[in-house]
């Protein structure tokens, strides 16, 4: 019952929305609107879940001062400021000092945080190319080839230098590139559907949790 | 010494970066840029449609981490359709889409009249299948828009009943949902263009080429050359020169690096 339940509806419900892909028709269409925009409401109070979860998680670290629990302190600190403030503001639309503060936060703390992080990698980037990026093989060292031609012809001092570097770069992307991608999508397009229908005949249950 | 030049302390390859990218953001070089064919046709799409009649659905689904790539593309594409006057209607399936939109329109507002010629209608949760529930009826997926406003009542809204209504959609992305999402969801052929970082570019580069991409701005660089043809140069051809330089950089890095690697080996190999 407990799996044969969830293995069912995962079926109909895919079953249907498949059908509404192929076959016109209006009260299908209808069923098929609504359990996409159940998905959605779904989805959303599985937002919620997960922030319920992860504070939990982390005061529990708190209270026991395991290591690293002063990040779990910023952290929730953190959410709160920005769920006090965010609720608020959509409670009270018209307040245009609560909105400011929201966009405020936004822009001046989590904005440069995440950007600085981000930023981060190209130092990591720098180091690995100096370290990392040896022509120990005839393959590793047409990979770096083609890399060292795909920047030059990206950045604008390449074509300064050499107005063919953009031409070589394109032609690089656009043909060498383009089969091996070509390729990658065609077969993850063939994994996926081959996916969909194992879990949508049972066969695979992985989504149910205990990795049956 | 080749040795030793192998194995460089990281710190120095580090102070060399942070030098060779701050230097040309404190005083750009000014190096020319050519324009993209992939850029140029997101600018000849919005230079062609009618401020009268065309809507533009401006999707924000990038978040703060590749906002460097990103948010420079969509400030240079909002800039273009303000100055056209082309409604244009933002919306996120990513949380940080909405805070970005207010960004814009608070940058643009003397370009943008909110509620008639744009509407932040904010963040619908549920990745592809938020893209499937908008595309099947944009007009009733959000009751009031980010700002707390019905959406009923504006009147840019009133003209849309279906996606078809919308004349172009352009996607600034960092992952997913994105252009996969979008194209599984939209009618065939329909008028899709993508904002991309520029790692994602060799993945992307299939899906323009075979037509369904109509337009693609390609990182940083995407962003610049839409300034360039656009005539207001902004955010992304500052940053153009220091990008230019760091790839000099790192360029140079590889070579010394290989240098290194080789002449150890052959030192190594002659005491043998």
């Amino acid at each position: 019952m407990r799996r044969g339940v969830p293995l069912a509806i995962v079926f109909i419900v895919g079953t249907l929305l498949l059908l509404n892909y192929f076959v016109a028709n209006d009260t299908l269409k209808a069923t098929s609107t609504n359990l996409v925009n159940w998905g959605v409401i779904v989805s959303a109070f599985a937002v919620g879940l997960a922030s319920v979860n992860l504070v939990r998680i982390h005061i529990n670290k708190i209270s026991r001062q395991r290591p690293g629990w002063i990040n779990s302190v910023a952290l929730v600190a953190t959410m709160a400021i920005f769920i006090s403030v965010g609720i608020y503001t959509k409670l009270n639309p018209d307040n245009a000092g609560a909105k400011a503060l929201f966009q405020n936060l936004f822009d001046h703390s989590y904005s440069p945080f995440g950007s600085a992080m981000f930023a981060i990698l190209a130092f990591y980037v720098a180091s690995a190319s100096y370290r990392a990026f040896r022509m120990r093989s005839l393959e590793a060292s047409l990979l770096l080839i083609a890399a060292v031609l795909v920047m030059l012809g990206n950045a604008p001092i390449g074509e300064l230098v050499w107005d063919k570097f953009p031409v070589i770069s394109n032609w690089l992307l656009r043909v060498i590139n383009m089969t091996g991608q070509r390729g990658i999508a065609i077969g993850v397009a063939i994994g996926g559907f081959a996916t969909s229908m194992r879990i949508l005949l049972g066969f695979d249950r992985g989504h149910l949790g205990q990795g049956e | 010494m080749w040795q030793k030049l192998q194995n460089i302390d990281r710190r120095i390859i580090y102070t060399l970066l942070l030098i060779v990218l701050f230097v040309p953001m404190a005083k750009p070089l000014g190096i020319p840029l050519s324009v993209n064919e992939t850029t140029q046709t997101v600018f000849d799409t919005i230079e062609a449609l009618d401020p009268q009649s065309d809507t533009v659905l401006f999707v924000l689904d990038y978040s703060v981490g590749g906002q460097a790539d990103v948010h420079p593309q969509a400030v240079a594409v909002a800039k273009h359709l303000g100055r056209r006057g082309i409604k244009t209607v933002m919306v996120g399936f990513v949380t940080d889409g909405p805070m970005f939109a207010e960004q814009i329109i608070a940058e643009l507002g003397d370009r943008f009249t909110y509620g008639e010629t744009v509407i932040n209608l904010g963040y619908m949760s549920g990745g592809e299948t938020a893209v499937k529930s908008f595309v099947e009826d944009p007009k009733n997926s959000f009751e009031n828009d980010h700002r707390g406003n019905r959406v009923a009542n504006t009147p840019i809204m009133s003209g849309i009943e279906t996606i078809k209504d919308f004349s172009y959609i352009i996607d600034f992305q960092t992952g997913a949902p994105g252009y996969q999402d979008f194209l599984r969801q939209l009618p065939a052929g329909f008028p899709y263009a993508a904002g991309i970082v520029t790692v994602c570019v060799p993945n992307v580069i299939p899906y323009y080429n075979s037509g369904q991409l109509h337009g693609l701005l390609q990182g940083l660089r995407g962003a610049a050359e839409y300034e360039v043809v656009l005539g207001e140069p902004g955010e992304g051809a500052a940053r153009m020169d220091a990008q230019s330089m760091g790839h000099v950089v790192i360029i140079a890095f590889i070579v010394v690096g290989n240098l290194a690697y080789f002449m150890t080996k052959r030192s190594v190999k002659k005491s043998a």
